[in-house]
């Protein structure tokens, strides 16, 4: 696009521009948007889906906050600043674990980057496809492993007790520190593995030469280098700990979060107005820190990239640092695979804790009780997946390549569920279409709405980077000959990023079938999903079938990762007689 | 070339081949193998019918019916205590019916004067103990409330939430009528501040997490207690209160505005019925129908001290003691 | 199918965050039918935006644009009858080459077998018949280049937009492309508009030139004014080499005038309107238009402190006793003999082919 190619020419003094040409962009857009009918219907109907699945239930939530039923009551924040401990103690939890997960997840994902990106340790492929795991699990996966082993009848407690006879108690902020570390460090993994790949290794030689050792140049240039990915890290590690609701319901004892509060203040006790507010307390910081990200820490971050990684034969760390690194590695992914492993295992016992006889009992009970969870699941995800995929498509496409009144505004209103926690949209999507018009509380549809549109951010993402591999000439000939939006957008765009769409699409229908925190808001009778089993198996303290379905819902998930890579690798194939 | 929009619709059209059909939609404060139980025998004997359920606790399953009036999800409302059903007939939430082959049966203190609910179980909050801690601290299983503020019980009981579980109000409301409002709260707030491991949001949950040995005492109703951990092999011995322990009476009604009346009539009188309540043996429940068969295990009000428990006023009172007792205890 | 282009007041400005930038600044242009216009300029000039914004990619701040006479200002590119050939082409790579050809036919709903006439005979026309079923990957750049001008072509639009075509293009094939652009452009007699930052590519290949510069369209004119009365410095700089010689009018007589060079003789060049005896100039004197002589012969004299012999032609830098160093190009050195650096000369400048600026 324009801003690529083109050098632009000093900017001129902006008050030489006429009335006429400060108006002229918009009023050209809305021109040109009248003669562009396709468009026009595309960008109502995107406009209008934003509108009511993303501002509108956030709206609700505010509104309820203050406004419940229609008076304003600010009761719950006047009592939160009067330091109501049921107000209080929640929010400073949720932001002490969040900055305690932060740091440790940032910690082990840094390693993990390090090792593989830096150190080349041996089996980085292994060690990156076990960090790569937790991406695709439930979440609450771990609380339910670290029960099982570390609970208070868990494996390794009891065989601690016998052995030295101490006793610890995992439930409350070290139980959750060290789930959510296992849970979500693979994505301060995947943020910073890319950053340390692009660090110029001649950097790093360059200290070398001039005499630095090993340490002073990790300390003095590498991790500086690496800041703004660290910062990055750390900022979303954050913000995922405090929206986290699966482990801390789990395992939280009696440490209280903000969203397992407003989750039993809205589904226990229908209390609205208490649960908004805590959805504010939520948001509040969330948000916060992605504008830090936004406006802050973005504008720090083109330090580290200097072009292409140059492959360099000399590694950054000396064989020591590369086996101690090996080590640590070996240590972390036998902790995940311990966690794993203890979750199949405990899916194949009879009764945990006292009969670990083994049986299929479990799998029976998921199979024929709880079949039609299965099959919800599998449905609903398999529905949302490719409309939230093309959807993501459709609006990256729109406002990176198309011009029209509101561009920035779509962009930032289509984003903004990237900041907003999954309990809070559940509670805002429970709160708006729980009325006429538009009442779907009950139906599968809100389902699907909170899969796609909880997702969709990561969708625009994922769908703005697949476009920028179609040169923008591609699509401006299609427009050119004479094709529509439509066409140029079905027949050109679309077919030109399928393969990368479906490769996409693994990851979407993973964090559909695995996503709990929004759903959990909104499920009924007829729609249950196996995550709110699985939970509610959790909460009745039936660890052995709750550990079944975390075993089928891992299986279900890899096989949907397997049937989409056999699909794309086919499509790839029929395109490369194409010449791709 | 099209194979992937051919690819794309097949993946679309995998879920949309399963809506609808004409089925029963029950919500249950049972659990959910307990109902599958019942609801697999109703089916039994009404093969024309299929019923969906949904398993949420009390104060949950109440909490929803709020939010879905006036077009609730479902058409029966099975199990939970008494208050919540009480609570929901004065909220408008749901439907008399007196037309019920039980309804002769029960005494007066077990359905509504209304007809807006019948009573179908009744239980008794006791202390499930997880017997390994009792022989390693060498204890008697708690046979009073104030043992549970003893120092070897630190930090190691579980219960329900007063505002999520039938269960859980339930036992603050028998310790508000046992003590008086003032000192039942006091005692809920000590117990929170010194006995409480964690809160359940399931009512039944203690019982098991004293049985898996996360906890040391539990705090549920009696047949949850035999059902969920003594009966399952669990290590697991009940006990009860001296001073006198709160009981439900568990009831069933039809929810307003539900999409199936008729359907959930149905299944409403066969719950009434002897055979549907003999069901209950296998998980030591206690029936209402006189001709239902008892398990010789199950614990039945003979064997309990009882303290004196008003449901109208438990049930009047719920919103209020809830917010109370959040305000004392911060959780 | 033709039909003048004009561009009215055309301006873009793009709207940064904290600062508006005018790329393209009140911009006038006729496109007549049947001629080829060129948008002359170096990169940052706005002259690919003006073609974005006839093409109907970029929409303009304001200003209109005529095609035919109907005003197409904010029309979408499908609502246009123009045609791109994009720099980088932008061929379906998921189409074959005869898909990529039939795309406009099909869109505008052209019975197949019209379709497959029109397609085979536009893919002769640019010597690519055969290759319909080859995936555009497996082209080489010239043919993908025939490709993508054989799909724009095929839709017979008013107007033929072409967008630095040739630039992927290695030296030789360029300038066969370019010629065989021009023939069919000519023969079908298509409208065109072509941007371009290659003079050679311009002055071989337009009818008319525009240079563009900051935004703005400086100068219009053919090939031969463009390089021969070039506007201002820039363009006179900018089109070819110019050595820039200050000097002040001394007298004018009818239809001449007579020049006082700073720090050299006087010269009689054609009068130019608008200049009165005393003015201060600037002279532009290409490089080829002077002749090497003698020390002391000629209007200047200095030293050669550079030389270059490249074949067809020897280069010369001259340093002249102000400092200034003035450049110089000898045809057929053979004929007139290499001279070495440190040799001292006397520079004859053609007095028909100086060009009189004001100072700036």
């Amino acid at each position: 696009m324009w801003g690529g190619k083109l050098r632009l020419p000093p900017t001129s003094d902006p008050g030489s521009l006429t009335m006429r040409e400060r108006i002229g962009r918009t009023g050209g857009e809305l021109r040109r948007l009248a003669h562009d009918r396709g468009l026009l219907l595309v960008l109502v109907v995107v406009v209008a889906l934003v509108a009511t699945f993303v501002v509108f239930p956030l709206f609700q939530v505010f509104r309820e906050s203050i406004f419940p039923r229609g008076q304003f009551d600010a009761t719950h924040f006047v009592r939160f600043f009067q330091g109501a401990p049921f107000l209080i103690t929640p929010f400073f939890n949720s932001l002490i674990l969040g900055g305690l997960v932060a740091l440790t997840g940032t910690v082990v994902g840094f390693t993990f980057a390090f090792a593989i990106a830096r150190a080349n340790v041996p089996g980085s492929r292994v060690f990156r496809w076990i960090a790569t795991l937790p991406m695709i699990s439930p979440p609450f996966i771990m609380a339910l492993a670290a029960i099982l082993l570390l609970g208070n009848r868990g494996m390794i407690t009891q065989v601690i007790h016998n052995v030295f006879g101490v006793r610890w108690s995992i439930y409350g902020l070290p139980g959750l520190v060290l789930t959510q570390t296992l849970a979500y460090f693979p994505v301060a993994f995947m943020a910073l593995e890319g950053v340390l790949r692009a660090i110029d290794r001649s950097t790093e030689e360059a200290a070398f030469d001039l005499g630095a050792s090993k340490l002073r140049t990790f300390v003095k240039v590498t991790l500086p280098l690496a800041a703004p990915g660290i910062g990055a890290a750390l900022l979303l590690l954050f913000v995922i700990s405090l929206g986290d609701f699966g482990n801390p319901i789990v395992i939280g004892g009696r440490f209280q979060v903000l969203t397992v509060q407003a989750y039993l203040a809205i589904t226990g006790r229908y209390n609205m107005p208490l649960g908004a507010t805590l959805a504010i307390l939520l948001l509040v910081p969330t948000a916060l820190v992605f504008i830090v990200q936004r406006y802050w820490l973005s504008r720090r971050s083109h330090v580290t990239v200097t072009g292409r990684p140059t492959p360099s034969t000399a590694h950054a760390s000396g064989p020591l640092l590369r086996w101690v690194l090996f080590g640590v590695l070996c240590f972390l992914s036998g902790v995940i695979l311990l966690f794993y492993g203890m979750v199949v295992y405990g899916a194949f016992t009879h009764l945990w804790g006292v009969n670990h006889a083994l049986t299929m009992d479990n799998f029976r009970y998921v199979f024929s009780v709880g079949r039609r969870y299965f099959m919800n699941t599998v449905q609903l995800a398999a529905i949302a997946t490719p409309i939230g995929g093309i959807l993501g498509i459709l609006i990256a496409f729109l406002v990176t390549r198309k011009r029209f009144p509101g561009r920035k505004t779509l962009d930032f209103l289509s984003m903004m569920n990237f900041a907003v926690p999954g309990i809070v949209v559940g509670i805002g999507y429970l709160l708006a279409f729980n009325a006429p018009p538009l009442r779907l509380t009950g139906t599968a549809a809100i389902i699907l709405a909170v899969f796609v549109f909880q997702r969709m951010p990561v969708a625009i993402r994922d769908g703005a980077a697949m476009l920028q591999q179609v040169d923008a000439a591609i699509d401006e000939s299609a427009s050119d000959l004479g094709a529509g939006f439509m066409r140029t957008f079905g027949r050109i765009v679309l077919p030109l990023v399928a393969p990368a769409m479906f490769s996409g699409m693994a990851y979407m229908f993973a964090t559909c079938v695995t996503s709990i925190s929004a759903v959990v808001m909104v499920v009924s009778a007829r729609w249950q999903l196996m995550t709110v089993a699985l939970l509610n198996d959790v909460d009745n303290a039936q660890l052995s079938r709750a550990a079944a379905w975390g075993v089928v819902i891992i299986a279900v998930v890899l096989a949907a990762i397997f049937v989409l890579d056999v699909l794309v690798s086919r499509l790839l194939s029929r395109r490369g007689s194409h010449g791709r | 070339m099209r194979r992937w929009a051919v690819g794309l619709c097949a993946l679309a059209l995998v879920g949309v081949s399963a809506l609808g059909q004409e089925v029963l939609n029950i919500y249950t404060a049972f659990d959910v193998d307990q109902a599958q139980t019942y609801v697999e025998e109703f089916e039994n004997a009404h093969p024309d019918i299929r019923v969906e359920f949904v398993r949420l606790s009390a104060g949950a399953l109440l909490a929803r019916l709020r939010a879905e009036h006036p077009r609730p999800g479902a058409s029966l409302w099975l199990a939970g205590p008494s208050d919540t059903h009480i609570i929901a007939a004065a909220e408008g939430l749901l439907e008399p019916y007196t037309a019920s082959l039980g309804w002769q049966y029960l005494p007066e203190w077990a359905k509504c004067p209304d007809g807006y609910w019948s009573g179908i179980y009744t239980g008794f909050i006791g202390f499930a103990t997880n017997k390994d801690f009792l022989e390693e601290h060498g204890l008697e299983p708690p046979t009073s409330w104030y043992d549970l503020l003893e120092p070897e019980y630190e930090f190691k009981v579980s219960m329900a939430y007063p505002y999520t579980s039938g269960t859980g109000y339930t036992r603050l409301a028998s310790l508000v009528f046992l003590l008086g409002e003032e000192e039942g709260l006091e005692f809920e707030r000590k117990l929170a501040e010194h006995a409480v491991h964690h809160y359940t949001s399931s009512g039944s949950a203690p019982a098991t997490e004293a049985g898996l040995g996360e906890v040391a005492v539990g705090i549920a109703f009696s047949h949850d207690i035999v059902a969920r951990a003594v009966g399952l092999g669990y290590p697991v011995v009940m006990s009860f209160p001296k001073e006198g322990t709160g009981y439900e009476v568990g009831a069933i009604s039809l929810i307003k505005n539900g999409p199936e009346p008729e359907l959930a009539k149905v299944f409403y009188d066969w719950m009434m019925s002897a055979e549907a309540q003999t069901l209950y043996q296998e998980w030591y429940r206690v029936p209402l129908n006189p001709a239902a068969e008892v398990h010789p295990e199950a614990v039945t009000a003979a064997e309990v001290t009882l303290v004196d428990y008003d449901f109208v006023w438990a049930a009047d009172n719920r919103d209020r003691l809830s917010d109370l007792w959040q305000e004392l205890t911060g959780f | 199918m033709a039909g003048e282009l004009l561009l009215q007041e055309l301006t873009k400005v793009f709207f940064g965050l904290r600062e508006q930038v005018v790329a393209v600044d009140h911009a006038n242009l006729a496109v007549e039918e049947g001629s080829l216009v060129t948008l002359l300029g170096p990169s940052g000039c706005g002259k690919t935006t003006t073609l974005r914004m006839v093409g109907g990619f970029e929409i303009p701040t304001s200003g209109e644009i005529y095609l035919a006479e109907e005003r197409i200002t904010e029309l979408p590119p499908q609502r246009r009858n123009t045609a791109t050939v994009f720099q980088s082409y932008g061929l379906f790579p998921h189409m074959s080459v005869f898909e990529n050809v039939a795309f406009g036919l099909k869109v505008r709903r052209f019975r197949r077998a019209e379709i497959r006439r029109k397609v085979e005979e536009t893919l002769a026309l640019v010597g690519l018949q055969g290759l319909g079923g080859r995936p555009p990957n497996h082209l080489s750049g010239g043919q993908q280049q025939r490709v993508a001008l054989c799909r724009a072509l095929v839709i017979e639009p008013q107007v033929l937009l072409f967008d630095e075509p040739l630039s992927n293009l290695d030296a030789k094939l360029r300038v066969e492309t370019r010629d065989h652009i021009r023939k069919l452009q000519k023969t079908l007699g298509i409208t065109s508009l072509y941007v371009t930052h290659d003079q050679a590519e311009a002055m071989a290949i337009s009818d008319l030139i525009a240079v563009m510069h900051a935004g703005c369209i400086q100068q219009m004119g053919t090939p031969y004014e463009i390089y021969a009365k070039p506007a201002n410095t820039f363009i006179a700089d900018f089109i070819g080499r110019a050595n820039f010689l200050r000097g002040r009018v001394a007298q004018i007589t009818e239809g001449e005038m007579v020049l006082d060079l700073d720090g050299g003789d006087s010269i009689v060049v054609a009068a130019s309107d608008g200049y009165a005896a005393g003015d201060r100039v600037k002279v532009v004197v290409r490089p080829e238009a002077v002749d090497l002589v003698g020390p002391g012969e000629g209007e200047l004299s200095g030293a050669i402190t550079l030389a270059h012999y490249t074949g067809s032609m020897a280069t010369y830098q001259v340093e002249l006793p102000d400092g200034e160093v003035f450049n110089v190009e000898v045809l057929s050195p053979q004929e007139k003999g290499f001279l070495e650096p440190g040799t001292e000369v006397g520079i004859r400048i053609h007095r028909k082919s100086v060009h009189v600026l004001d100072v700036d």
